[in-house]
């Protein structure tokens, strides 16, 4: 496994940060969940960790978008067919999307609401707007309808790599698990 | 904003009964021929300021969570005696309904004001009285205690004064530590959320009273 990717697989900085950012999501979505039946000191806490693994992800999606600028994307294999490449397109984009919009909806509710994001308490995040009733709600509404959404298509990108290991029977899902070797 | 009145009547209260000691206690003086005319002068200097209705502000900060929070107490009552050349017999007192505060948010706010934290239920004024006035390294200091939450401390007021059409207006910037007057009981001992210090920014535009 190299670092950098190749056209055939992807390399280690690559796979680290795909994990990595699939953990924190899961970790965020269990801790929002505890949160949500919280009230008080609990909940300030509880939340403060939310919005510092969300920066955490936030900063992480800017490094992988970078670095896949930077580094040939394996290609697909020559038999895929149309519908599947452009499937496969759309959910990227979506994925890469929504994980900048998570944090930046997150980001933009702590603000309006005026609980100001910090990253574990060593240093605060400017706040992106003041005190708005209005962007709140919004943005509040939002941060939850774009998880859902998250689910879903999360929902079809493991399907699609289901199928490509187990009815394509390629090495599409091989080349990104994290000791998956293709050379 | 009956509360407010109170706070008010309160204070002009404590003003008169201050400025019944002090002529109380100028009297015995003024049985003295020498002594007359002497200190006759130097009460009259001390002139006598309330707090305008409007222009005034008492702002807090804290840190929560690497960040920091504002705040601001909406009704407090302002008395000052000033005499620019004997501060020893200037003073100054400082009353604050503690319910009035707002952090510009509900749930903060709902925080704050319960048993753990500020609980004006239980302590609904904090008061700041300053018998003299000194002029420290840093300027003019009110010289005081801070009676908040049940907890009464010294503490040192700076003070920028500022002259006015209708008085003067007093402004400056003191930190409090939380902790000091309890305000944090239970899980908000800790400071890792939210900081042991408090901000204090004060601007108080004061309306001069001609006796």
């Amino acid at each position: 496994m190299t670092f950098r990717n190749t056209t055939r697989s992807w390399g280690a900085l690559s796979k680290a940060l795909h994990w990595l950012i699939v953990l924190l999501i899961i970790n965020q979505w269990i801790i929002a969940e505890r949160a949500e039946a919280l009230t008080g000191f609990a909940k300030l806490k509880v939340l403060g960790y939310h919005k510092s693994f969300g920066m955490t992800i936030l900063m992480l999606a800017i490094i992988r978008l970078v670095w896949r600028w930077m580094n040939p994307v394996p290609d697909l294999h020559a038999e895929t067919k149309p519908w599947e490449r452009m499937l496969a397109k759309i959910s990227h984009v979506l994925l890469y999307g929504l994980i900048f919009a998570m944090p930046i909806t997150g980001w933009l509710m702590s603000s309006a609401k005026t609980y100001s994001v910090s990253w574990f308490n060593l240093f605060a995040f400017p706040n992106l707007v003041g005190k708005n009733d209005g962007v709140y709600q919004l943005t509040h509404d939002l941060h939850h309808l774009l998880f859902a959404a998250l689910v879903v298509v999360a929902a079809l990108h493991i399907a699609g790599a289901l199928k490509h290991h187990f009815i394509d029977r390629n090495d599409v899902l091989k080349r990104m698990l994290p000791f998956g070797g293709v050379k | 904003m009956t509360n407010y009145f109170a706070a008010l009547a309160a204070v002009a209260a404590v003003a008169a009964l201050g400025a019944a000691a002090c002529s109380a206690a100028e009297s015995p003086a003024a049985v003295k021929p020498v002594a007359a005319p002497a200190a006759k002068p130097a009460a009259a200097a001390v002139t006598h300021y309330v707090q305008a209705p409007s222009g005034s502000k008492l702002a807090f900060s804290f840190v929560q969570a690497g960040a920091e929070n504002q705040g601001e107490f909406r009704q407090f009552a302002t008395v000052l005696d000033y005499d620019e050349k004997n501060l020893a017999a200037s003073s100054l007192q400082v009353i604050v309904q503690t319910g009035s505060f707002d952090t510009q948010d509900k749930d903060r706010n709902d925080t704050l004001a319960g048993p753990e934290l500020l609980d004006p239920k239980q302590f609904p004024t904090a008061r700041f009285i300053a018998t003299s006035l000194s002029r420290g390294a840093k300027g003019i200091e009110a010289v005081g205690k801070l009676m908040l939450h049940g907890v009464t401390k010294g503490l040192r007021v700076p003070l920028t004064i500022k002259t006015t059409a209708v008085g003067m207006e007093i402004s400056g910037e003191a930190t409090i530590r939380r902790l000091d007057y309890g305000v944090g009981q239970g899980d908000w001992k800790t400071t890792e959320w939210v900081g042991d210090e408090v901000k204090l920014q004060y601007k108080v535009a004061l309306t001069k009273v001609v006796r």
